[in-house]
């Protein structure tokens, strides 16, 4: 974005909030469901002094990251496996497809019963949803690899082992970090739903029994600070594969 | 000027299996003396890119035997063959100079050693001041110079060039096609060079060997008697047109569009 740009969207939020703020002040909206945004601010605070608040974050960060950790190398080698191997793409690919489609959501019932409300349960949840789009992705990865460059490699004398680091792996890298990122997405709403659906512990758990005890200004507050995180992680990924990626023409 | 540097004997490719698929060269016996220009022409799928791709090691003949400097190609040798495609196939994320070392790198050459070469390559194909340029940053003709001195950086006795500036404009064409000769009049390189282009073939080659439609067979091998250095008028003489003919006659009644 350039400058004005930037300050354009800045002043547009700022006079939303400022909306907001006045519309709930006068009581023209309800502040039992959408409180001014300076009550929210205050229960941000507040929560984030709380040492079981951070303790639930803690728990749903470290879900979450179990499940990528998990997904992401499974998930990618099954979609190299099924892109390499012809057999195994022709089998599996159009289950694969059928289920990349198919609503994650309704199969949590069925993880509850075989894991029990655990975090084992959310994990296994987490990994179940994620894999789909990096067995996608992968798939995608090896496709793009141009098989002229392999062609000119080989004609330079290129081994197999070069060939995957000085070809496969650059030509990869931008939609394997693309592929990362948006199982990412799909991963932190996977865990948050398995929270908010029946757990011990967990940011999603809390933002679940908040609601139902009607406390918006710690409803609100924690969903500021899930959405923080999660565009904080999403960004992260967005700044390594534009960098890696950054030989694609679309400068 | 004299011994065979590449020497194809009796070659024979067919694809598919058993010998049941499509025969696509046929009894080749061809012999390139070292420094010497040759160019391959012919009707369009007569296999010119598949003789290039045996003589590059890149695949296997299903008879025959195919050498070079001697020695019996049965895997690339980058060190003594240089390719040059017709795409310039460069590596997007690698600049210039990175794809002009990158055969280098592949042998391990340390960086100190094969960055410095690439840019001498560089510089002979007129592309200092671009080291540093990503590929999608150059013009088409400026990525076929880059794909030239990568060809050359290993300092090979033979240079394949597969139709190289079939993808490029009119202009850039011919002005390519005077460097190459002024590269190769610097550097003295045995070329094996594959054309659509009749005008392209005269005026480079020493040599024109012109293949039959599908199953390739040598049907001519025409001595291009024009003085060197070529020039442009050169190509509006009477020689330069009495060669043309001679190899369109072959090449006329194979073609059908």
């Amino acid at each position: 974005m350039r400058r004005h740009e930037r300050l354009i969207v800045a002043a547009a939020s700022l006079a939303l909030f400022a909306l907001w703020e006045g519309l709930a002040r006068l009581g023209l909206v309800d502040p039992s469901l959408a409180p001014a945004p300076s009550v929210v601010a205050a229960a941000l605070v507040r929560l984030a002094g709380r040492p079981e608040v951070l303790a639930s974050l803690g728990v749903t960060a470290w879900e979450v990251a179990a499940a990528f950790l998990l997904a992401t190398p499974l998930g990618l080698g099954l979609g190299f496996l099924l892109a390499e191997v012809p057999a195994l793409g022709a089998l599996f690919r159009p289950l694969v497809n059928f289920l990349f489609g198919v609503p994650k959501s309704i199969f949590l019932p069925v993880f509850i019963l075989v894991f029990g409300v655990s975090i084992p349960q959310k994990i296994a949840f987490g990994v179940f949803t994620t894999i789909f789009v990096l067995i996608v992705g992968g798939i995608a990865a090896v496709q793009s690899v141009p098989p002229e460059l392999i062609t000119v490699s080989r004609a330079y004398g290129a081994s197999r082992a070069q060939i995957a680091r000085e070809i496969y792996l650059p030509a990869m890298a931008p939609i394997l970090l693309e592929s990362a990122r948006l199982g990412m997405v799909f991963n932190i709403t996977a865990v948050l739903l398995c929270e908010i659906y029946g757990a011990r512990d967990g940011i999603g758990y809390r933002i679940a029994s908040w609601g139902e005890n009607l406390q918006m200004p710690q409803l609100y507050a924690a969903l500021v600070i899930v959405a923080a995180a999660a565009v904080a992680v999403n960004e992260a990924l967005r700044a390594v594969e534009s960098r890696l990626g950054a030989w694609r023409e679309r400068a | 000027m004299s011994r065979a540097l590449v020497a194809i004997r009796g070659v024979s490719q067919r694809f598919g299996t058993d010998g049941a698929g499509v025969a696509a060269l046929d009894g080749i016996d061809l012999e390139i003396p070292d420094g010497q220009f040759a160019a391959v022409v012919g009707p369009s799928g007569c296999g010119k890119s598949t003789l290039l791709s045996l003589v590059a090691g890149l695949r296997q003949p299903s008879r025959g035997t195919v050498l070079c400097d001697g020695e019996p190609i049965t895997a690339p040798m980058p060190r003594k063959v240089g390719m040059i495609f017709q795409e310039a196939n460069l590596l997007p994320w690698l600049s210039a100079l990175e794809n002009v070392a990158f055969p280098l790198k592949l042998r391990r050459v340390a960086k100190a050693e094969r960055l410095p070469a690439a840019r001498r390559m560089l510089a002979l194909t007129g592309l200092s001041g671009f080291e540093d340029r990503l590929p999608h940053q150059l013009s088409g003709g400026m990525k076929q110079r880059v794909a030239i001195a990568r060809g050359l950086v290993q300092d090979p006795a033979v240079l394949l060039m597969d139709e190289p500036f079939a993808s490029l404009d009119e202009q850039t064409r011919m002005v390519l096609g005077d460097e190459l000769l002024r590269i190769w009049s610097e550097t003295r390189k045995t070329v094996l060079f594959v054309t659509h282009s009749l005008n392209e073939a005269v005026y480079l080659a020493d040599r024109v060997i012109v293949l039959s439609a599908r199953p390739g067979r040598i049907v001519d091998d025409v001595a291009v008697d024009l003085p060197r250095p070529r020039t442009f008028t050169m190509s509006a003489g009477e020689r330069f047109g009495a060669l043309k003919d001679r190899i369109w006659q072959h090449i006329k009644h194979a073609e059908r569009p």
